[in-house]
């Protein structure tokens, strides 16, 4: 019989090596999946998707600007760039690099992968919102143009994605730029945010931070060159310029409901009413259609009728039905004062 | 017929502009406006009492089992009484089947198929494998599901387990699943095949996988038996005879509380990892309690549930059962198939405090958990040789009483250490065969029905190693 | 196949359903004059209603949504045998989930000769979210008031004619768990299916002026190459909603198989109604 000292001391490195190879996401295997990224093809697309971009924002592009942002030396972006123009994918007149017609097509086709996976994430998984990118970032090389539209058809063919940008549709049509950025929305004004640019990623989490996200109403208090101060979740929130660049969005007439100055369901104790005013953009996909499939829409009246042992979840009438919600849902259901 | 078509493009790429210019919130518009309508007809048809009612049965009745003092109580006591009334039940009709079906039929087939002149090996095939595992499975089954699934169905239809899920999720929610599971996980003590058809319940998709996973940690009434029978042979056997029956009976109990642990514990690892991006939502519908219909309810839950999940278990017991009479029987060279094997997974299964004894019953016994106990007590009879009890290679039996099946075990070399990992064994390994077509069925999913089957039998593997190796470090035996 | 079709348009109490569509979602007809098809919500008593009208024993708890499977029965009223279609019990028709999209394309394109949606009285305003759907996308509809037992018990009191002229379609209450208000309801279903009874369905007011403007104009466009289809409005919808197996069927041109049949009886009969 071997030693059980020794028969321990095997089990449990058998295990933690088992762990090192197989864990999700750290893991060797994982790992070794996302170093194969690196490939011609792979900057070959990204570089389409980036002078897209350009055109997109009526901004030119260079070489530094490929070679910074698919993080290569510019050698080898340049390089990359004759190989581009050698199929035919770009064109480039003195320091203006242009994509052709041919080459529009195939970036359109890669940011319409990219987009009908973020959009997929945000509404049929619990991915969360930093994530969405870097896994789309992956999918847009992988799938094909009839497995993209296998995901659109699943997921109800949307026409945007989470973060307010138009998703090309599969014959390469793409609605134009929409709305202001809000360092150019007037004092007073009430806005509605339409587009939350998701990159780079540094801006995109400290204004998912500040609770900011597609659909919300703001009202701006005062831009100047070095802050932009506006009100947003019922509160005043303050950004840099170059931070609020990233944020469009179009006005809106008349005086809309801000988020976050309501209360929220959950506030409401046993035997209290209120009346739905609408629920957080945050609730999306399934459960959001859920929460109305049940009743849970403007106007309708909500009674508190009972608690759970634990205290959470909570039975709450909704038009004559008793339905069990948890706290964090109530959460983002809004009420009116 | 080239311009309809075109005309057909042109209706959708007109409906694709017009999605972008109404953006992204339409769906909440168009449900908003629905839900005005409805308002408006009700409005003018519907007119409620304002006066509330002095007593509501339906609130008096809310108010006590989510009561934060007597809501647990109450459902300890209530599910307390239906594992009772199951067990007490089962015990009359199941030796009364087992004594008709093994004690009388099978004799009386064999020495019919004797008289016909049949051949040796087709009536031990038919006869000792195919009709007595079928035999063995419908007398241990049969009884405790035909009294467990009503008795549920009954609470079910009055309206008492979704209260049950409303008090129970705060527990689940942390461990990143539904209320909800702990019905399925009550159900999968009855067996486990139709508590995972009971997850359809949960109509969240990640919730629902991590019900069916963890279904199998819910030790089904086909492990009972085997539970009591081993920790009354060796736990009860090392404490004095008066405290044996308590002991033993803590025992059993330690086992099921450890499979809802287990239960937990998994769920939450799954929610973290493998299940993180499968899509989530809650919602709980808590319906007005209705008198239960009784009689239609034990129509039902009979036609339902169990003589499903009885015919089920019956059509894998049948091959099983051959399997089991031709490895005992089919003989490689000087020794039977079953022998071979056994002597090569001695050593490997000695280090996690099992035998290789246990090790094949448990891969022959895969179409039903009931089986496993006659299938050792066979296999250890035939590997050790043991001449005078038993019916013959290949035949499964029971040895009578608990102290005869311990005089056996011990013969085939089982300490106390190998009847507590028999017991975490049977609490932890894959589900049976049945349970893992269900799974199949209900995921439709290659993945997740291998990751059902092998999680938990790597998980029992590890536990019974660490058991082990940590025993003998002490004890030093 | 002309002649077919003016066949069928002069009939007035001739079946409406598709028969290919009905193959095509695995429902055989051919011993049967009508199709039925049941849509509720969860939790109903919809499949009580079911197992009364069929004689079937399926079992159902009360518990949301327990039929997952669609079950299928049949009976005979007054010499003619109904086939009747249990849908997967749903709260709306207008999400992506799979039971939605069951219950959505059998009403479209099965076209049942008659849909019985079932409601819990005791919970009319959020059933009625259902039921106006379903009277968006067919014309011959019953509803089946259940619960009444228990609506009586909540001192809730229903005024069933004024709620069948609102909607536009007859309505029953029942007690299924008690087996009452069944006769009346094979009574109705036989009305409508034989075309004794003409439906008004309700549709939908008071959507936003972007919505409506939509609508109307997506609409006017398909009833422009499908003039025959009973529900532009609700086929509009859809597409607006990105639905996948609307925009395959107007790719592929079957959305002309689906042909309004009652509307233009009426509007013979209103003619001749009107030369006498």
């Amino acid at each position: 019989m071997v030693d059980p000292l020794i028969a321990l001391l095997t089990g449990t490195g058998l295990i933690l090596i088992l762990l090192i190879i197989f864990i999700p996401q750290k893991g060797l295997i994982s790992r070794l999946r996302r170093n194969k990224r690196n490939e011609k093809r792979v900057l070959i697309e990204d570089a389409l998707k980036h002078l897209y971009s350009c055109e997109y924002n009526g901004v030119s592009c260079s070489i530094d600007s490929i070679a910074g942002k698919l993080s290569i030396a510019s050698d080898d972006a340049a390089k990359l760039l004759a190989n581009l123009e050698q199929h035919d994918l770009v064109k480039s007149h003195d320091e203006d690099i242009v994509l052709t017609p041919d080459g529009r097509s195939y970036a359109l086709r890669i940011i319409r992968v990219h987009r009908l996976w973020e959009q997929y994430l945000a509404d049929e998984t619990s991915v969360g919102e930093k994530d969405w990118h870097f896994s789309a970032e992956e999918i847009e090389h992988k799938l094909s143009p009839a497995q993209a539209d296998a995901l659109a058809a699943q997921i109800g063919n949307p026409v945007f994605d989470p973060h307010g940008d138009p998703i090309p549709t599969s014959k390469g049509d793409i609605l134009s730029k929409r709305g202001i950025t809000l360092n150019s929305l007037m004092p007073d004004a009430y806005a509605h945010i339409i587009h939350i640019e998701d990159e780079p990623n540094a801006i995109y989490s400290q204004l998912v931070a500040e609770g900011l996200h597609v659909g919300m109403h703001v009202r701006m208090i005062e831009a100047t060159k070095e802050r932009i101060r506006f009100l947003a979740n019922g509160e005043e929130v303050v950004l840099a310029p170059l931070f609020a660049k990233n944020i469009n969005v179009t006005t809106v007439k008349g005086e809309p409901k801000i988020e976050g100055k309501f209360k929220t369901l959950s506030s409401l104790s046993i035997g209290e009413k209120g009346k739905v005013i609408g629920i957080s953009t945050k609730c999306r996909g399934q459960q959001r259609r859920r929460l109305m499939d049940l009743g849970v829409v403007p106007g309708t009246e909500i009674e508190v009728e009972m608690k759970s042992v634990g205290g959470d979840p909570i039975a709450y009438r909704i038009r004559g039905a008793t339905v069990a919600l948890r706290k964090k849902q109530a959460e983002r259901i809004f009420l009116e004062n | 017929m080239k311009q309809t078509e075109q005309n057909n493009e042109e209706i959708l790429s007109l409906a694709n502009n017009l999605r972008w210019d109404l953006g992204q919130g339409f769906h909440d518009q168009l449900m908003e406006s629905i839900f005005a309508n409805a308002t408006t007809i009700a409005q003018r048809s519907v007119t409620t009492s304002k006066e509330k009612p002095l007593f509501s049965f339906d609130r008096a009745l809310d108010r006590i089992v989510t009561s934060p003092v007597f809501g647990f109580p109450v459902m300890f006591i209530i599910l307390a009484m239906v594992f009772w009334i199951t067990v007490q039940g089962a015990n009359i009709p199941s030796e009364f089947l087992a004594s008709i079906l093994i004690n009388d039929i099978h004799p009386a087939l064999k020495s019919f198929a004797g008289s016909i002149g049949t051949p040796l090996w087709l009536s031990g095939l038919l006869i000792d494998g195919a009709y007595l595992s079928m035999a063995w499975v419908v007398s241990v089954m049969l009884p405790p599901m035909a009294i467990f699934f009503p008795l549920f169905t009954l609470l079910e239809d009055f309206g008492y387990l979704p209260r049950v899920a409303f008090n129970m999720d705060n527990l689940y929610r942390r461990a990143g699943a539904h209320g909800k599971q702990a019905l399925t996980m009550a159900m999968g003590f009855g067996c486990n095949a139709a508590g995972v058809v009971a997850t359809r319940v949960i109509d969240s998709p990640r919730e629902r996988l991590i019900a069916i996973i963890t279904n199998n940690f819910s030790l089904c009434n086909g492990r009972w038996p085997t539970q009591i029978l081993i920790a009354t042979i060796f736990i009860g056997g090392v404490v004095p005879a008066e405290l044996a029956g308590i002991v033993s009976a803590a025992a059993v109990v330690g086992i099921a509380v450890l499979g809802i642990v287990f239960s937990l514990v998994v769920s939450f690892g799954l929610s973290k990892t493998m299940l993180k991006g499968e899509a989530s939502t809650f919602s709980l519908e808590l319906p007005p309690y209705r008198p239960p219909r009784i009689l239609r309810t034990l129509y039902t839950s009979l036609i339902d549930r169990t003589i499903i999940v009885l015919w089920r278990a019956v059509v894998f017991a049948v091959p099983a059962g051959m399997v089991i009479w031709l490895v005992a029987n089919v003989t490689f060279g000087e020794e039977s198939i079953a022998q071979v094997f056994i002597n090569w997974v001695d050593p490997a299964a000695l280090i996690i405090g099992l035998n290789g004894v246990i090790i094949l019953a448990y891969i022959i016994a895969i179409p039903a958990n009931e089986i496993v106990i006659p299938t050792v007590l066979m296999l250890t009879v035939l590997v050790a040789g043991l001449t005078g009890v038993g019916s013959g290679s290949g035949v499964m039996f029971d040895a009578g009483s608990a102290s005869a099946t311990g005089t056996i075990l011990a013969a085939g070399g089982w300490t106390l250490l190998t009847g507590i990992n028999l017991m975490l064994f049977s609490l932890l390994h894959n589900p049976c065969s049945t349970t893992i077509y269900t799974i199949y069925k209900e995921t439709k999913s290659v993945k997740w029905t291998l990751v059902s089957t092998f999680l938990p039998i790597v998980m029992g593997i590890v536990v019974c190693f660490f058991v082990t190796q940590i025993w003998r470090l002490f004890a030093g035996a | 196949m002309n002649t077919n079709k003016l066949e069928l348009n002069n009939c007035a109490s001739c079946p409406v359903h598709n028969v290919g569509n009905l193959k095509k979602l695995g429902i055989n007809m051919s011993d049967y004059d009508y199709v039925v098809a049941l849509a509720g919500n969860p939790n109903t008593g919809k499949s009580t209603v079911f197992n009364n009208l069929t004689g079937l024993k399926q079992h159902t708890g009360n518990w949301p949504g327990k039929t997952v499977t669609r079950a299928e029965g049949g009976f005979e009223f007054n010499d003619s045998k109904f086939k009747i279609v249990d849908l997967p019990g749903t709260y709306s028709l207008l999400s992506a989930s799979t039971d939605e999209e069951v219950a959505r394309d059998f009403i479209l394109f099965g076209q049942p000769d008659v849909t019985v949606i079932v409601a819990d009285a005791t919970r009319l305003e959020r059933n009625l979210n259902l039921v106006l759907q379903v009277l968006e996308i067919t014309d011959r509809a019953v509803l089946c008031l259940n619960l009444m037992d228990e609506a009586r018990r909540n001192k809730i009191e229903v005024d069933v004619r004024t709620l069948s002229k609102d909607l536009g379609i007859p309505v029953i209450p029942t007690e299924a768990r008690q087996n009452i208000g069944m006769q009346e309801l094979l009574n109705s279903i036989n009305e409508v299916a034989s075309g004794k009874y003409i439906c008004k369905p309700y549709r939908m007011k008071g959507k936003s002026k972007e919505l409506n403007s939509a609508v109307e104009k997506l609409s006017q466009k398909i009833k422009l190459e499908y003039p025959n289809i009973p529900n532009s409005n609700w086929v509009a919808l859809r597409l607006l909603e990105g639905d996948q197996s609307i925009i395959d069927a107007v790719r592929t041109g079957e959305l002309g198989n689906i042909k309004e049949v009652k509307r233009a009886i009426t509007e013979d009969e209103l003619q001749s109604e009107d030369a006498v």
